[in-house]
């Protein structure tokens, strides 16, 4: 399971404990470029702890992550972000006082430049910038198509839309590899079938490899290049989606019946 | 939202604050009725104006480190007293006020980073204890300091403000100094909501945990947030040195603290219009009720200085009370609307 050839994104043998709970036990993933790798697993099993120990937000007790081959494991979010590792929360996380773009623009933060006097003063090397980052968030909109609520309040948006901006930040980023976690709980199915159709088109067309947690097997099946199935925070099964509905151990812990319950948890 | 046909041809166009050229020239005949003020009008007028300016220039700080950045100071005032001792000290040194006055910027905005450092890692009732401690740190530095550095309980007397061998120290040439820095703050605060730093004010405001995954540096961005608010506090404060003509601890006290912040609330926190619509419609109130004092202690019914002070505390209370309960978005969120409603007309806003 350590085959790093080539991976963007790594965990190895990672272990996090949260009291008498163990989180994650010698959890090893390799997310490799011009992927869609699935991470699924009951309620508990770990799964947004992996991902927060992926961009910086938990740190693991044990084992290390790597980034384009390199131990980032003491680095810490803001550090990850600039790096290159985009990624949208669970549930709702974006700024609910600002625009849609205005939160678009937030992630080019790290690419942009100009402080307090660029800020007060508005120089016209800053109102150029400010231009061409604006030129560069409408590219997002028309991706994920918000155009029509470009100036609405985001905190006067519905849930799907909120997510909507939430991934646009993330792709502000110019992330090499975007983190999802659970981006289509509590939507419909058409706003799931555009989360899934705007997440091939990353992969395809910005060529962004992407690991993302979700509870519908359906859409985890459709759009998966790649499926790492955890249970008490242990890997209990990792391949394709083929391999992973034929997996016996998979069916029985997880897939057998269980998989509408697990939807409607979601 | 906009009426139509208003519409840009380029993004800068659109991040244009004052959109028409209707707005453009309403703009311009303010920015002449106030420069031409001095020629028509009694110093009283001059004096009141030129407090109020400085009151619009602490409040945009406000705006700034609370509004904007969510960042609670009550210590407003103490940043102010900061920036007016600077002034008197450089004044007196024989330093021309073109310099003193962003020397007292950032003096203050200096003095204000040392207690961000502590404040930027706590949050809500902490923070508040934490700006508390620097306004009331502030009197007792001051009067520990020797006397010889800034003149402690008895204060300090400033020399009035001279540019290019023009005395400024006229109630004109004050007021004049305070409408340019007045409207340096206004704009300032229009474009900070529009740049990058601004942007990250805001989202630590909105979100901080998420805006930390996303690559802003929260604590950074906390500690920036009280700079840029304490720099408008020294402005402020060494106009108010000028004005003054004698600085001492007294005048720095938590009540302008808490008013610079009422008048914020009241004015809206979200919208670099809040400051203005705030500072103006407090001032107004406050001299409303000075002048019903005025004729009440005269009336002889009775009733002492204090009560009209105490008085004046309820209805800026009552002031922030009602705009929290009823409009917590403030005056700048009322104008905002009407203003809408106003350019649609007869049409139903949406
Ligand atoms: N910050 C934390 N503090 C304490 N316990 C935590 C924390 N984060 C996770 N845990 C615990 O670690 C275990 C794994 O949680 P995690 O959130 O990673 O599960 P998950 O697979 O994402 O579940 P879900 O499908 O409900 O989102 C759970 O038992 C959870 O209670
Ligand atoms: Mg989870």
């Amino acid at each position: 399971m350590a085959a790093t050839g080539g991976a963007i994104l790594e965990a190895r043998a990672l272990g996090l404990r949260f009291g008498a709970v163990e989180a994650l036990k010698d959890v090893s993933v390799a997310i490799r470029p011009g992927d869609v790798h699935a991470l699924i697993g009951p309620n508990g099993a770990g799964k947004s702890s992996l991902l927060n120990c992926l961009s910086g937000f938990y740190h693991p007790w044990t084992g290390a992550v790597l980034f384009e081959g390199r131990d980032i494991s003491a680095t810490r979010p803001p550090e990850r972000a600039r790096m290159g590792i985009g990624r949208t929360f669970q549930g709702i996380q974006t700024y609910p006082s600002m625009t849609a773009r205005e939160n678009i623009l937030t992630g080019f933060h790290t690419q942009m430049t100009g402080g307090v006097f660029a800020g007060l003063f508005r120089p016209p090397g800053a109102v150029r910038q400010e231009e061409e980052f604006t030129a560069r968030a409408e590219e997002i909109i028309d991706f994920l198509e918000l155009e029509e609520d470009r100036h609405r309040i985001v905190g006067d948006m519905s849930y799907g839309l909120r997510k909507r901006v939430d991934l646009g930040r993330a792709l502000a980023l110019s992330p090499k590899v975007l983190v999802m976690d659970e981006p289509m709980a509590g939507m419909s199915p058409e706003e799931k079938g555009d989360i899934a159709r705007f997440t091939l088109d990353i992969r395809d067309r910005w060529g962004i490899p992407v690991v993302l947690v979700e509870h519908d097997m359906d859409v985890v099946m459709d759009i998966s290049d790649r499926v790492t199935v955890l249970e008490f925070g242990r890997i209990i099964a990792e391949g394709t989606p083929d391999e992973i509905r034929g997996d016996e151990r998979v069916i029985a812990a997880y897939l057998g019946g269980e998989t509408e319950a697990e939807e409607d948890a979601a | 939202m906009r009426p139509t046909g208003i519409w840009f041809s380029s993004y800068a166009a659109e991040a244009r604050v004052l959109e028409t050229a209707r707005a453009r020239i309403w703009l311009g005949l303010l920015g002449a009725g106030l420069l031409g003020l001095p020629l028509v009008s009694g110093t009283w007028l001059l004096g009141e104006m030129t407090n109020l300016f400085i009151t619009l220039i602490a409040v945009c700080g406000l705006f700034v480190t609370v509004g904007m950045a969510g960042q609670i100071n009550i210590a407003q005032s103490a940043f102010v007293g900061v920036g007016a001792f600077t002034a008197a000290k450089l004044s007196g040194l024989g330093v021309p006020v073109w310099a003193v006055i962003p020397a007292a910027a950032l003096a203050s905005g200096v003095v204000s980073v040392l207690f961000a450092l502590p404040a930027a890692r706590v949050k809500g009732f902490y923070l508040a204890l934490t700006t508390l401690a620097a306004q009331v740190m502030f009197p007792i530095v001051i009067l520990a300091l020797p006397m010889s550095w800034l003149g402690g309980l008895v204060g300090m007397p400033v020399a009035p403000p001279r540019l290019f061998g023009i005395g400024l120290g006229t109630p004109a040439g004050l007021y004049l100094l305070g409408l340019v820095l007045a409207a340096l703050a206004v704009w300032t605060s229009y474009n900070l909501p529009r740049s990058r730093i601004g942007r990250a004010f805001r989202a630590v405001h909105d979100n901080d945990s998420a805006a930390g995954v996303m690559g802003i540096p929260v604590t950074r961005i906390k500690i920036a947030a009280f700079f840029v608010g304490a720099l408008y506090a020294g402005v402020a404060g060494a106009i108010l040195a000028y004005l003054l003509q004698f600085v001492t601890v007294s005048s720095f006290t938590l009540f302008a603290s808490v008013w610079y912040l009422g008048m914020l609330i009241v004015g809206g926190l979200h919208s670099p219009l809040g400051p203005i619509l705030g500072v103006i419609f407090v001032t107004l109130v406050q001299e409303g009720l000075h002048s019903a004092g005025n004729a009440i202690l005269q009336s002889g019914s009775g009733l002492g200085g204090g009560a009209v002070f105490a008085a004046s505390s309820v209805v800026l209370g009552l002031c922030i009370l009602a705009a929290l309960i009823f409009e917590p978005r403030g005056l700048a969120h009322l104008w905002t609307q009407t203003m809408t409603a106003f350019r649609l007309w007869p049409f139903p806003r949406n």
